[in-house]
């Protein structure tokens, strides 16, 4: 096989600068739509009237469309809708404002779902003995019954997030400048498209993994209440990124 | 102390609880025995609030009101001057022995964290877990557990505690421990009302046995008087059969 | 009231491209299934080889964006294909690429759901079975299996409804699906309409996935009825 070697390592060079755009992407979607994850999962299991239909609506509707129809709806509805409010400025913005929109509405909905399931294996029990040990509903919530919910819910969240990198590839659809678009752009000069592509592929590889050692770290540091004294479980090496989620939950 | 009248509950159409009338006096430690299903739990937990009550009248730390009139100040109130040691332990999960102990001093009872973490010592002194203050649930036995939860309800000094089958979860070596703690506070004078399957205990530490069945209280007394010669049918039976069980 | 009859406009038009859709989601289903298979099988296999590229393989794929990957199956296989076999596979309806890209993305997941299911049944199933005088066969076939089917159905219809989505990307290679049709609609009309034309999409694709949703939970509930009419 002849790939052009010389070609690769330049874009590579190139497309690194697409590397911070992507996880800019990824991080302001997760960050915005970790709180209104967990106020919709609220929604969900408190069955709120009115607003957990809404949000099950929502969530389907999320669910069960491509993100690519999500991304041409909003890049193609936003900025006329921004155009009557801001005028003409609206045609102006930066592309990755659409990206933001478009991948935190896709995190809401699966960070809702994961939140809603991981409130759900904290057992009922904990609240009671919140309750009885005269704490308010809302302060067994805060100290007790998320933090519990939050860490199961890292096996998901880390699921989550890994989605979010490999969708946030087709933020080129609205002209992002992330590193496929780069690596595109550099492709098309010369029709070097499997050369480039395999350097982007890398990159991805790179940064799942590393996501998912920072939430494998994360995890062993947060679940160090559910460790038996001693018994610590190594980290899996070889085929990383294997384990299934397990949102076991201590039976006592 | 602690008074109620005419406790009622049911669920979705199903009398539980058909009119349950309790009086607690300071010191007592009452047993409750009686078949699964009679409805001994959810007698805990209505009195507790923990479940809502379908009628009754309840007289407890300058509270005398009827139960679904309660406010909800009132309902905190209720569950300050109460402590509840449950079935399963319920430990917060992601608390260590001590920190499960200081939580409802520092957030409920707003005692300064060094002051909390002095009363939470002396509890768990008293249950004889000092070795294990920084060990979360996970990392303690049953019995152990257990034993927190004590140390959890009486550092906050209630007027009563309830305990809710406290030793039928654990392994039956690690009973013996627990029923050990549970002597102990009786003897400190400390009131409990105990739903127990350990009729030992019912017999041997408590000063009232009260026999519950279908929702009713069918026979109540010394424990010497319940065990040696009931006057219910009902009575003689489930001890007879609980006895021989053993 | 003007953009719902825009967006069912837009339905009618969008519609006869659905077959591209199904056809590329149905094939990548079948293949993609026989792979997994394969995969669960070295994952459970004695040889350590076997589970070890095995367990690569399903690690790498699920780090691989699925654009990518329908990519570098564009774009590689043809050169594999010229270098080794000396064939040229220029030609190929270009649906082929998309299918193989998408079996691969969907092997790796199905792998880990019926690896998953198998192990959380096998275990005292297969000893039990074997107890009351059936073969190691017999006991799979007739005991395991269709346990494990009722584990893994709500996982697979989870994949399959990712695949469906991921194989929405087909147009990105010039294959002439419902959204590639979507964009000549809306190119068509100089840009106008746009978003009630990609709604019109998105309302396809919604409705299949409640479909697949609906189906699995009728499936599960038969289930469970025929477990409860045993245990009585
Ligand atoms: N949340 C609930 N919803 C419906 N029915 C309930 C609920 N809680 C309890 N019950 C019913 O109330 C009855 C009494 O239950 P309860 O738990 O109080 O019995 P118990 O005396 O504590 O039994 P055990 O000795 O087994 O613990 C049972 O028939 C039970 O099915
Ligand atoms: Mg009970």
């Amino acid at each position: 096989m002849s790939l052009n070697t010389d070609f690769m390592v330049k874009v590579a060079q190139t497309a690194i600068q697409g590397v911070p755009v992507t996880l800019q992407i990824v991080l302001v979607a997760l960050v915005i739509a970790f709180p209104i994850g967990i106020l919709f999962a609220l929604i969900r299991i408190y069955r709120v009237k009115g607003l957990q239909r809404l949000v099950q609506f929502y969530v389907s509707l999320v669910r069960g469309t491509p993100i690519i129809a999500q991304i041409l709806i909003v890049y193609s509805a936003f900025p006329s809708l921004l155009n009557m409010i801001i005028g003409r400025a609206a045609f102006a913005i930066n592309p990755i404002y659409y990206a933001y929109i478009v991948f935190t509405l896709n995190a809401i909905a699966t960070l809702t779902e994961v939140f809603r399931s991981a409130l759900q294996t904290v057992d009922k029990g904990q609240m009671e003995a919140g309750l009885m040990v005269g704490m308010q509903p809302r302060q067994t919530f805060w100290r007790i019954i998320l933090p519990q919910a939050l860490i199961s819910a890292l096996p998901n969240i880390a699921n989550t997030t890994l989605y979010l990198i490999k969708n946030s590839s087709l933020a080129f659809i609205m002209s992002v400048k992330d590193i496929t678009a780069i690596a595109k752009t550099e492709a098309a000069f010369n029709y070097n498209f499997l050369e480039a592509y395999l350097v982007v592929w890398v990159y991805y590889l790179i940064i799942c993994y590393a996501a998912e050692v920072v939430f494998y770290l994360l995890e062993r540091y947060f679940s160090k209440y559910r460790r038996p004294i001693k018994k610590t479980s190594g980290f899996n090496w070889l085929p990383f990124g294997i384990k299934q989620p397990k949102l076991e939950r201590k039976q006592s | 102390m602690l008074t109620i009248e005419g406790l009622k509950k049911s669920y979705a159409g199903n009398d539980i609880l058909k009119g349950i009338s309790i009086d607690v006096n300071k010191g007592d430690v009452i047993s409750i025995i009686g078949p699964s299903g009679s409805g001994k739990t959810t007698l805990l937990r209505t009195m507790t609030t923990l479940e809502e009550a379908d009628g009754g009248h309840l007289t407890f730390a300058g509270v005398d009101k009827d139960f679904e009139k309660l406010t909800g100040k009132e309902v905190n109130t209720i569950r300050r001057n109460v402590g509840f040691v449950f079935q399963n332990y319920n430990l917060f999960n992601n608390k260590t022995a001590l920190q499960n102990i200081t939580e409802g001093l520092i957030v409920a009872r707003k005692v300064k964290k060094s002051e909390a973490e002095k009363i939470a010592l002396k509890a768990l002194e008293r249950v004889g877990l000092t070795d294990r203050k920084n060990h979360y649930p996970s990392q303690l036995s049953g019995g152990q557990q257990q034993r927190v939860g004590i140390a959890r309800a009486i550092a906050l000094n209630p007027e009563v505690i309830f305990f809710d089958e406290p030793t039928s979860a654990l392994d039956p070596e690690l009973v013996g421990e627990v029923l050990k703690v549970m002597q102990d506070l009786a003897s400190s004078g400390t009131t409990m009302v105990v739903v127990t399957h350990q009729m030992s205990f019912a017999r041997d530490v408590s000063n009232r046995v009260i026999f519950m069945a279908d929702g009713h209280i069918v026979e109540q007394g010394a424990p010497k008087a319940i065990f040696e010669k009931p006057s219910e049918q009902r009575t003689k039976k489930f001890l007879t059969d609980i006895l021989a069980n053993v | 009231m003007e953009n719902i009859k825009l967006i069912i406009n837009f339905l009618g038009q969008l519609l006869p491209a659905i077959n591209i859709t199904l056809i590329v989601s149905v094939s990548s289903i079948i293949l993609g299934s026989l792979l997994g298979l394969l995969l669960a099988a070295a994952r459970l296999s004695e040889s350590v080889v076997l589970r070890v590229l095995a367990s690569v393989y399903v690690s790498v794929v699920r780090a691989t964006p699925a654009i990518i990957m329908i990519f570098v199956v564009y774009y590689g296989m043809p050169m594999l294909f010229n270098d080794w076999f000396h064939t040229n596979i220029d030609g190929w309806n270009r649906m082929y690429f998309v299918i193989i890209a998408l079996t691969v993305l969907f092997s790796a997941p199905v792998s880990e759901i019926m690896r998953s299911a198998y192990e959380s049944i096998a275990k005292g199933q297969m000893e039990a079975g074997l107890m009351v005088g059936m073969t190691p066969f017999q006991t799979l076939y007739r005991i395991i299996l269709p346990q494990a089917f009722v584990v893994a159905l709500p996982n697979f219809a989870n994949s399959v409804i990712n695949l469906l989505k991921e194989g929405a990307l087909t147009f990105t290679i010039g294959v002439v699906d419902m959204v590639a049709k979507a964009q000549m609609i809306v190119a068509n009309n100089s840009g106008g309409y746009a978003w009630q034309t990609y709604c019109a999409l998105a309302l396809i694709y919604w409705v299949i996935s409640l479909a697949i949703d609906k189906g699995v939970s009728q499936v599960e509930k038969s289930y469970q009825a025929k477990r409860k009419t045993i245990a009585v």
